[in-house]
């Protein structure tokens, strides 16, 4: 299920959660108190206080949880994990400048770690891998004049060709500015 | 009379829904707002329509520079010229009546005109090909001259647009809020309902000026060494550091980050003093204006550093514990935000409220804040911000907070009107205006997070694939929603009518 969570459509329930009980208490109170009945209410204000302690301690709660949650999903954690993990490390550098990509190598084995590690070398440009279902794993951000190439190491599951995009507004042709990868079957 | 009141007159079609009443003495606190309001409106009217465009040059698969091109104006205009400037020329109406100091002299001026005189120079600029988005990602401006893209002169003219603009927001409004606040006396004849610094309703407005001078600082010292390069005042080779991209660009989002927060906390202010207004036990008083200003203290104080959080995904450079700290403090003002809904709740709850057209807009703007809050915090998460950084996901953030804040300040001054122009709005049209925005406002947020959720690129002029396009038509039909909502707004305006009983400060004690 947290695999789920912190992906696109994960976010998008996640917005869910926070926003449609905020809708149904807006509803409630807002409809209730000007049109069914706009007359004071008689609940003590005592009640009210301790209310407030439940939904502050209730945010809390689930501000606290949710990110402890994503600490798995977080790029130093998963660097970490993969390089304990024994499996050598498959490296891929890659350049970016307007509006083409230069990668080391387009050939990927799947169920092995690979870093990506990326510059670029005119202005802003990004580095974003699709899964040929159309998911987006993950994006990098490459800034110009930077000494420290952007990283990310992800492991394939699935053989396929997955498709790259340019994420960071780069100009005219920006949507232009694609390549592809090919994951192939471990051997 | 004043210089402000009479261009507001003498502008066509706009100039009648915003003349002020000159019958009430009040014209100095409410000439010079008149004014911003209603150029605002005449910048809403050009870069709604573009925001129109943005779509249908997709649909009728058009030539993608038109894309880029409306993309830039659109963003840059709803942001600046119309958004910041509406929220601008309400505050000031605002404060002058709370603090009893009027909005003349040359402070306000130098708003004015820095500000459209910027926003019509990168209009220019961006017509003659500049498009940059509105948020620059500078050394693009540079990078796109030298390859031959756009010119030059197209650069120098941005550049200083925006660097007018940036004066405008960053020095000369603040300033001038400052001053009203803290300096000069104050004129019983200009008081409207009296407010004190400690008042939830008036804190806001002093910490967002304040916000906007210290956030903006590092912004003002890197803009005009850019300037003072491309005007070759200054030698680049003297100020290579300056020239930096990323140091731009952390000076960058350090201000536009926390002018957003400053906007936020403004309106949460506004809010906070319209609210109890509208109570219908006519208590006139918040469920506990402690709990109101903690509210506000908690979202300065979080988001002042949560803009680490637009580089999280430039991992190592930014740093994995600056990264987690911007995604900590950006859920921090999630609690801000906790608290806000409770006070705000259980106000309602306590005293019920009379529902009138400009305190729902404001309500409706809000519960969009709040959705566009939970949008903005998720992909401030450093394991979503992987998954969502540079899709629809973030223009769906950027245009809700935007329209959401705008919707409640179209709500403030729903209320203030009368006030200012001695008429009366009809409120059938009201409701109407806040129906339609509300349906649309909210639905163009949730189809823009939902194209994110699946990958759609942002700033990106092919939507003809992996079925994005399903995106782009359902947000033709909910612009033309939020189109409709303006129109109805504007024609309410246009159609108010003198208000026959006793105009001016009664009517604000109402
Ligand atoms: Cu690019």
């Amino acid at each position: 299920m947290l695999d789920f969570l912190f992906t696109g459509w994960g976010a998008f329930w996640m917005m869910l959660v926070m926003v449609v009980p905020f809708g149904l208490m807006f509803y409630y109170v807002i409809y209730r108190k000007s049109v069914v009945d706009s007359g004071p209410s008689p609940t003590p204000r005592s009640k009210l206080s301790r209310l407030e302690g439940y939904w502050l301690s209730a945010a809390f709660v689930i501000f606290v949880g949710v990110n402890l949650a994503s600490l798995k999903f977080m790029p130093l954690i998963a660097a970490a994990n993969a390089s304990t993990s024994g499996e050598p490390l498959q490296e891929i550098s890659l350049t970016a400048t307007s509006w083409a990509y230069d990668i080391s190598n387009r050939q990927i084995e799947a169920g092995k770690p690979v870093r990506f590690s990326g510059k670029a070398l005119d202005t802003q440009h990004g580095f974003a891998v699709y899964h040929p279902d159309g998911r987006l794993l993950f994006t990098m951000l490459m800034m110009p004049g930077l000494t420290k190439s952007t990283t990310v190491i992800h492991t394939f599951k699935d053989p396929g060709t997955y498709k790259v995009r340019c994420l960071e507004y780069c100009g005219i042709a920006h949507h232009a500015m694609a390549d592809e990868l090919t994951v192939v079957k471990s051997n | 009379m004043s210089i402000a009141s009479t261009i507001v007159q003498n502008t066509p079609i706009f100039g009648k829904m915003f003349s002020v009443d000159k019958s009430t003495g009040l014209e100095e606190i409410n000439a010079w707002p008149a004014l911003m309001i209603m150029a605002s409106f005449v910048w809403l009217a050009v870069a709604g329509l573009l925001g129109l465009v943005m779509p249908a040059t997709q649909l009728f698969a058009l030539d993608t520079s038109w894309f880029y091109m409306t993309l830039t104006l659109h963003g840059a205009a709803l942001s600046f010229p119309f958004g910041f400037q509406l929220m601008v020329g309400v505050g000031l109406h605002r404060s002058g009546g709370c603090v009893g100091k009027p909005v003349t002299g040359w402070l306000p001026a130098l708003t004015f005109i820095t500000m459209n005189l910027g926003a019509a120079l990168l209009t220019v600029a961006v017509l003659m090909g500049l498009s940059v988005s509105a948020v620059v990602f500078y050394p693009l401006p540079l990078v796109g001259a030298k390859m031959g893209v756009w010119s030059m002169s197209s650069v120098v003219l941005g550049f200083t647009g925006i660097y007018l603009v940036l004066a405008s927001m960053i020095l000369a409004y603040p300033i001038l809020v400052i001053k009203m606040m803290f300096f000069g006396k104050k004129r019983e004849d200009l008081v409207l309902s009296e407010r004190t610094l400690n008042d939830p309703g008036m804190l806001g407005m002093i910490l967002a000026s304040l916000t906007l001078l210290i956030a903006g600082a590092p912004l003002v010292v890197v803009g005009t060494i850019v300037m003072g390069v491309l005007y070759g005042i200054v030698p680049a080779s003297m100020v290579a550091w300056a020239l930096e991209p990323v140091v731009f660009q952390y000076a960058f989002y350090i201000f536009a980050h926390n002018m957003m927060e400053a906007m936020a906390l403004m309106i949460t202010s506004a809010m906070y003093a319209t609210l109890p207004l509208y109570l219908a036990d006519g208590t006139r008083k918040l469920f506990s204006d402690k709990l109101a200003n903690l509210a506000l203290w908690v979202l300065l104080l979080t988001s002042i550093t949560s803009f680490l959080h637009h580089f999280i995904t430039m991992y190592p450079s930014q740093p994995a514990m600056l990264s987690y700290w911007g995604n900590i403090m950006s859920w921090g003002t999630g609690i801000g935000a906790a608290i806000t809904i409770f006070s705000v709740f259980a106000t309602i709850w306590q005293h019920g409220l009379r529902a009138e057209p400009g305190i729902i807009a404001v309500l409706m703007g809000w519960t969009l804040y709040i959705l566009d809050g939970a949008s903005a915090i998720i992909t401030s998460n450093v394991a979503w911000a992987y998954v969502l950084h540079g899709t629809m996901w973030q223009s769906g953030h950027f245009m809700t907070v935007i329209f959401s804040m705008s919707l409640m300040w179209m709500g403030v001054f729903y209320h203030h009107y009368p006030v200012m122009t001695g008429r009366k709005l009809d409120p059938v049209l009201g409701a109407w205006f806040v129906r339609l925005a509300s349906i649309g406002g909210i639905g163009a947020a949730l189809v823009m997070l939902a194209g994110g959720s699946a990958g759609m690129p942002r700033r990106y002029a092919a939507w003809n694939q992996e079925g994005w396009m399903l995106y782009g038509n359902l947000l033709v039909i909910f612009g033309l929603i939020i189109a409709a909502s303006f129109i109805v707004y504007a024609y309410s305006l246009m159609k108010s009518r003198d208000i026959s009983s006793p105009v001016g400060r009664q009517v604000a004690a109402a």
